[in-house]
């Protein structure tokens, strides 16, 4: 599963030759699937090295930021690992630890509670990312652009709230 | 396999954890992104190895991190990816240009 799923995330990141993307259609495919029409369409092309010069690349385009974006150049573990560590870091000594400790400590199976905990964590993440990706087929990229950065600093400001708290 | 627990383990952190931050941040990095497999790859996994700890914790074979420290520097992380997707694109990030 994990290796499908960063397989399926390597056409667009990779800059794959022309020839290679051509022969994996079904991965296209899967990656235009859940991105904006218009965007993917953009995003591959350039990719390609066709569409620098015909006008239609947007400032989302030549931007160069590699910690959100996926562009190309920017390898897809750049986004792998800079979600990994905001979030591991901001999970620890969270309640939801907290109570997969407790439990741990109560019922000593710690890997029946790892399991039931681990599951729910990707559904959850699940859930989250595919709405993500949802509201950004409905918001233009500036909005959504705001809107989570705003969301992002309310996050930071109360994990320092957190921390003023303990 | 004790199914009662396992439920109570995932309904508890299910629930605890709808529209808590980390699934927020989920949303809004997913939402500013392209690459959602990738996105989720690194929050599952995050979230996975921080679950792994506290039950490794609960089992009494580790000790606590600084949660002090590390909440900091998640804040940090945080706070540079929100300045990031707020600040106009044209005018930064030169320093990152590998087109």
């Amino acid at each position: 599963m994990v290796e499908r799923l960063l397989l399926s995330s390597t056409p667009s990141t990779l800059n794959l030759p022309a020839l290679d993307v051509a022969h994996t259609p079904s991965l296209l495919e899967v990656q235009s699937d859940s991105t904006v029409v218009s965007e993917s369409t953009i995003s591959t092309e350039s990719t390609l090295g066709v569409a620098d010069e015909t006008g239609a690349t947007s400032d989302r385009t030549s931007d160069t930021r590699c910690i959100t974006e996926e562009q190309p150049g920017c390898p897809p573990w750049r986004v792998v690992t800079s979600t990994f560590i905001t979030i591991f870091l901001a999970e620890i000594g969270d309640k939801t630890q907290v109570s997969t400790l407790l439990m741990s400590a109560e019922f000593h199976k710690p890997w029946t509670v790892f399991l039931g905990a681990g599951a729910a964590l990707v559904a959850t993440t699940l859930l989250g990312v595919w709405l993500g990706q949802w509201l950004s087929t409905r918001l233009s990229p500036r909005t959504l652009d705001v809107a989570a950065g705003i969301l992002l600093a309310l996050i930071s400001a109360s994990l320092i709230w957190d921390v003023l708290q303990m | 396999m004790d199914w009662q627990l396992l439920g109570l383990a995932f309904v508890t952190v299910f629930v605890s954890e709808l529209g808590d931050k980390s699934q927020l941040a989920a949303i809004a990095i997913s939402g500013g992104s392209k690459s959602p497999r990738a996105v989720f790859l690194g929050a599952s996994a995050a979230l996975l190895l921080a679950s792994f700890l506290g039950v490794i914790v609960g089992e009494g074979t580790a000790h606590f991190l600084p949660a002090k420290a590390v909440k900091i520097m998640a804040a940090v992380g945080f706070m540079i990816i929100s300045i990031r997707l707020l600040l106009p694109k044209s005018d930064d990030d030169s320093e990152e240009a590998t087109p």
